[in-house]
């Protein structure tokens, strides 16, 4: 019995280098942002004063901090509405026995690259193929679609729907993956019950799938709020890194990094913008997750896997 | 009526081959012409679209190198910070997750927990605070602060558990200790050798994220030298490659393609680690 105790102390060590390494370069940098951003500190001077709630007075009447924030939030839910639709349909399909689609692993090995590029990259990409000389515009024009070419990266609107479509891309595969993981997980006899019963497609796909994959729904409506308030690499690389035009594209990510990169290093106000959207997405995501998260206890719901 | 349903379920199938078609074509054409232009001149380039390569490939190569764009170096830094990242990862997490699977100990739910509610917190937003605190200690532009985090890697950490607790053996444990094994012992050569295939899996997402992150290492690395590829990717954007379009897309290229490869080689390891870390209980 003392032995087994001694044992289980081991534990503390087998977990103590991930402590360690989280509190000196996860929590300490939270910590010491939340400082920041009550202080004027410059990356240019020594010296700085203790301002209290100034950056975020600041913030909160800053027409270009809103705008960063309604921008993110529209980005995100015009790829993640699609992306979700997409993902339910192909998921469906692809798991309908009647259907019966071939090649299902080789649709969704497709599916899913884009999810693996260098998201840098591929911003680079498509501002090459959308630029005034580029293929986009000599395709269009040569088959005759538009009379002369479109100076697409002016374009606020253009834009936008390229930020949205480059997301989409990137993520309707993976969350098409996640999808089918969950429905397959789901035992075929509730089915053949619900079809005894009489139920119709509908209503088996309300009634039984909707509510056994509630979980993977949740995780992927989480992790990708999560993700998308932080988006920065494809609005950044698109067009001049500054959200242009017209800060269509401005983002949360882009707008903090905007006053960190600014002539003085503003780090004080890069960190109340970096504390104000961490605030807002950690509290969503966790409301999220905790309100729509099942109560324990609930049917036996997993059924044999594939 | 069984001829007609059947009709109508044939119809059916046919639309649904035609979308994924076109969504296969949609998938892929971004990456085609990628890899395409990447081996066409400039002037091909301008004169239109192909979907065939050329034979410029080592001539764009030598603009790129010729305008100061160091893709060599580049592509070694990355692969540097890469290889020790995802090392990092897959040792401490499953450290982690073998001290939380295989005892007992106060709190331990409880940092679960804290595990849980990380992943689902954007941690990239306390940048400027990390920034600053590494300025301090002396690791900015230093690899160190892009490598050492990854020892506290939460979303490493939940999959490893999930992956433990499928496979782990009391009974090996127990057997281990009888014969007199350290604790770290039976994790070095009990638990881990058993572990391998999800080690693996872990390895390339590590690895595929560590390779793709552009934002740290750019408010990090100040040294043009010490520059990762996704950072030089970024300068392709200026104004002296303006009209070297061949060169441009080349450099586009090289810092996806290992990662194509990687994935035809790996897939099914990839596509099911997705899977992992999501489903459960």
């Amino acid at each position: 019995m003392l032995k087994k105790l001694k044992h289980h102390q081991y534990g503390y060590l087998f977990i103590a280098p991930f402590i360690i390494a989280f509190l000196i370069f996860s929590l300490y940098p939270v910590l010491n942002t939340i400082f920041l951003s009550f202080t004027d500190r410059t990356l240019m001077s020594r010296t700085f004063n203790i301002t209290w709630f100034r950056n975020f007075q600041l913030l909160f009447a800053d027409k270009t901090f809103i705008t960063a924030v309604k921008n993110t939030w529209q980005l995100w839910l015009m790829n993640f509405i699609p992306q979700m639709g997409i993902a339910f349909l192909l998921a469906i399909w692809f798991t309908n026995v009647r259907l019966n689609i071939k090649g299902v692993g080789v649709w969704r090995m497709i599916f899913y690259m884009p999810n693996l590029m260098m998201a840098s990259a591929v911003a680079a990409l498509f501002f090459s193929l959308f630029s005034f000389y580029g293929p986009v515009n000599q395709f269009l024009v040569r088959s005759g679609f538009i009379p002369e070419a479109i100076d697409f990266i002016r374009k606020p609107a253009i834009m936008r729907g390229l930020v949205v479509f480059i997301q989409w891309w990137m993520w309707f595969g993976q969350t098409t993956i996640l999808l089918m993981a969950a429905m397959t997980a789901i035992s075929v006899s509730l089915y053949e019950a619900a079809l005894v019963d009489g139920a119709s497609t509908m209503q088996m796909f309300t009634h039984i799938t909707l509510p056994l994959i509630k979980p993977v729904l949740i995780y992927v409506l989480v992790t990708s709020l999560v993700g998308g308030m932080q988006m920065f690499d494809i609005p950044y690389l698109l067009t001049d890194g500054r959200g242009s035009p017209s800060n269509s594209i401005l983002t949360n990510t882009i707008n903090m990094y905007m006053k960190f990169h600014s002539s003085k290093g503003h780090i004080g106000a890069a960190s109340a913008v970096g504390l104000v959207v961490f605030l807002m997405t950690s509290i969503v995501a966790l409301l999220i997750f905790f309100l729509l998260r099942e109560k324990k206890e609930q049917p036996e719901k997993q059924g044999a896997r594939r | 009526m069984n001829i007609t349903n059947r009709t109508k379920l044939k119809i059916n199938r046919f639309f649904v081959y035609l979308f994924l078609v076109v969504l296969v074509v949609i998938t892929l054409i971004p990456l085609w012409l990628l890899i395409v232009n990447a081996t066409r001149s400039t002037v091909e380039i301008q004169q239109g679209i192909s979907l065939l390569p050329s034979k410029y490939l080592i001539s764009n190569y030598k603009i790129l190198l010729s305008k100061g764009l160091d893709l060599p170096l580049g592509f070694m830094n990355s692969l540097t910070i890469a290889v020790l990242t995802t090392v990092l990862t897959v040792y401490f997490s499953m450290l982690t997750a073998y001290g939380l699977v295989a005892y007992n100990f106060k709190g331990k739910k409880a940092f679960f927990n804290t595990i849980l509610v990380l992943v689902m917190i954007p941690m990239q937003l306390s940048i400027i605070g990390f920034y600053q605190w590494m300025t301090k200690l002396g690791l900015n532009d230093n690899y160190a602060s892009l490598i050492l985090p990854s020892i506290a890697s939460a979303g490493s950490v939940f999959f490893a558990k999930q992956y433990l607790d499928s496979i782990i053996l009391q009974d090996l444990i127990d057997a281990g200790r009888i014969d007199g094994a350290s604790e770290l012992g039976i994790f070095h050569n009990i638990m881990l050798p058993i572990a391998v295939p999800g080690m693996f899996t872990m390895a390339i997402f590590a690895f595929v994220a560590s390779w793709n992150n552009f934002f740290n290492a750019f408010i990090l690395i100040t040294t043009r030298d010490k520059y990762t590829l996704p950072m030089l990717v970024q300068t392709l954007r200026g104004d002296v490659y303006r009209h070297e379009y061949g060169a441009i897309y080349l450099g586009l290229a090289a810092s996806i393609v290992p990662i194509i490869i990687i994935y035809f080689l790996f897939s099914r390891y990839i596509i099911n680690g997705i899977s992992m870390g999501a489903v459960k209980e």
